[in-house]
């Protein structure tokens, strides 16, 4: 009966969105919708809309450029490089939709072709803030930061098209379905990659 | 490992693998906004696909025009047995194949021209270098005894025998250098 009472409970639940749900759906709406006008006028010619896209991805690219393996330096040329030819491809920019996956997009060929012209470079590892895990003591937090400090060297250690899912999907949060466009693959191919990705993450993590 | 802890391990790298971006960067790429951004034009996405297969401009433009030319010829009402399609081809192909060359084809017709009609005529095309424009690319001997060559710029001039020699001597020498 208990078991009952908690099922329909919880049916009555998803039915209803909790506040945070909410508030979840309306930033998604509301960043979509910044988006849809901001392409809109990217594709009239605006300047300060140029300007707002920056603004808005400067940081993303540049970090993606750095989750790929570039050095700082490296990365901030290539952020500016991704932004030059995003400049460029204006008119190929089809609706907000489409946005971040196109923008991605310009930059993972931005830095394909780096790599093409650098083969021999080495990759740079990205130094990250220490998050210290307060939920976690002793033991417990040397070894979580033991597992991360491995997946950290098999990730960046992966083929540079598994990496390159990994990093997309996982880091930059972006969807299956952006993530393969950004890619410039389809979406079966993208998470056929990303599942070798993480069979090989897996073997190499304990 | 387990997937569901992999994926959750992989956020939190995330998390922890960013790093402050310099803090003018952003004004730096704002500074390279073109002052003109290129608007979205109607009927840009053809030529957008032809980029995308990675083709040349010239080639892109050339397939375009030929592509026009197809249709022109089968709703137009051309008939298309009488090589018109293959002759407007060929004269794309020789105005892709630039401006020296087209002049070169124009006089080599004219020399088989006179040929045909039983003129003399020498060709000299074969053995010029076309980038010279002062080069002698056909003889043709009148009438009178004189000489009208052709030059590789398409001009012509009559000359006497002797200004002939000289002239073609100074092509040969030209030439050799």
């Amino acid at each position: 009966m208990e078991k009952k009472v908690k099922s329909t409970e919880q049916k009555a639940n998803s039915a209803y969105p909790t506040t945070q749900q909410r508030e979840l759906a309306r930033n998604k709406r509301h960043l979509s919708q910044r988006q849809e006008s901001l392409v809109a006028r990217l594709r009239s010619g605006d300047r300060t809309a140029a300007a707002e896209l920056v603004d808005m991805y400067y940081e993303q690219i540049y970090l993606y450029m750095r989750r790929l393996g570039h050095d700082r330096q490296i990365s901030e040329d290539l952020t500016q490089e991704s932004f030059l030819s995003a400049w460029h491809h204006i008119a190929q920019l089809r609706d907000g939709k489409a946005l971040n996956s196109w923008l991605y997009r310009i930059a993972g060929n931005i830095s394909r072709l780096y790599w093409r012209k650098h083969r021999h470079k080495e990759l740079a590892g990205i130094e990250g803030a220490d998050m210290p895990d307060h939920s976690k003591s002793g033991r417990d937090l040397v070894e979580h930061d033991e597992q991360l400090e491995q997946l950290n060297d098999a990730v960046s250690r992966l083929p540079i098209k598994l990496r390159q899912s990994v990093v997309l999907h996982y880091m930059q949060q972006l969807t299956i379905a952006e993530a393969a466009v950004a890619a410039g693959v389809r979406e079966g191919t993208f998470k056929s990659r990303l599942n070798r990705a993480l069979r090989t993450l897996r073997r190499q993590v304990t | 490992m387990k997937e569901k802890r992999l994926k959750e391990r992989l956020n939190e790298l995330a998390e922890r693998a960013k790093e402050p971006v310099r803090s003018d960067l952003a004004e730096q790429i704002k500074q390279q906004i073109p002052h003109r951004l290129e608007r979205h034009k109607i009927g840009w996405d053809t030529v957008n696909i032809i980029i995308d297969l990675r083709m040349s401009k010239s080639v892109a433009a050339a397939a375009i025009i030929i592509t026009l030319i197809l249709l022109a010829n089968l709703f137009g009402g051309r008939d298309s047995t009488d090589g018109g399609i293959v002759r407007d081809s060929i004269l794309l192909i020789k105005y892709w194949g630039g401006a020296e060359r087209s002049e070169v084809s124009a006089v080599r017709s004219k020399y088989e021209h006179l040929l045909h009609r039983g003129e003399e005529v020498t060709w000299y095309g074969d053995r010029i270098d076309p980038k010279d424009r002062s080069a002698v690319l056909m003889q043709h001997k009148r009438r009178d005894g004189r000489y009208c060559v052709t030059f590789v710029d398409g001009r012509e001039r009559d000359v006497s025998a002797e200004e002939l020699v000289k002239l073609l001597t100074r092509m040969l020498q030209n030439k050799a250098k």
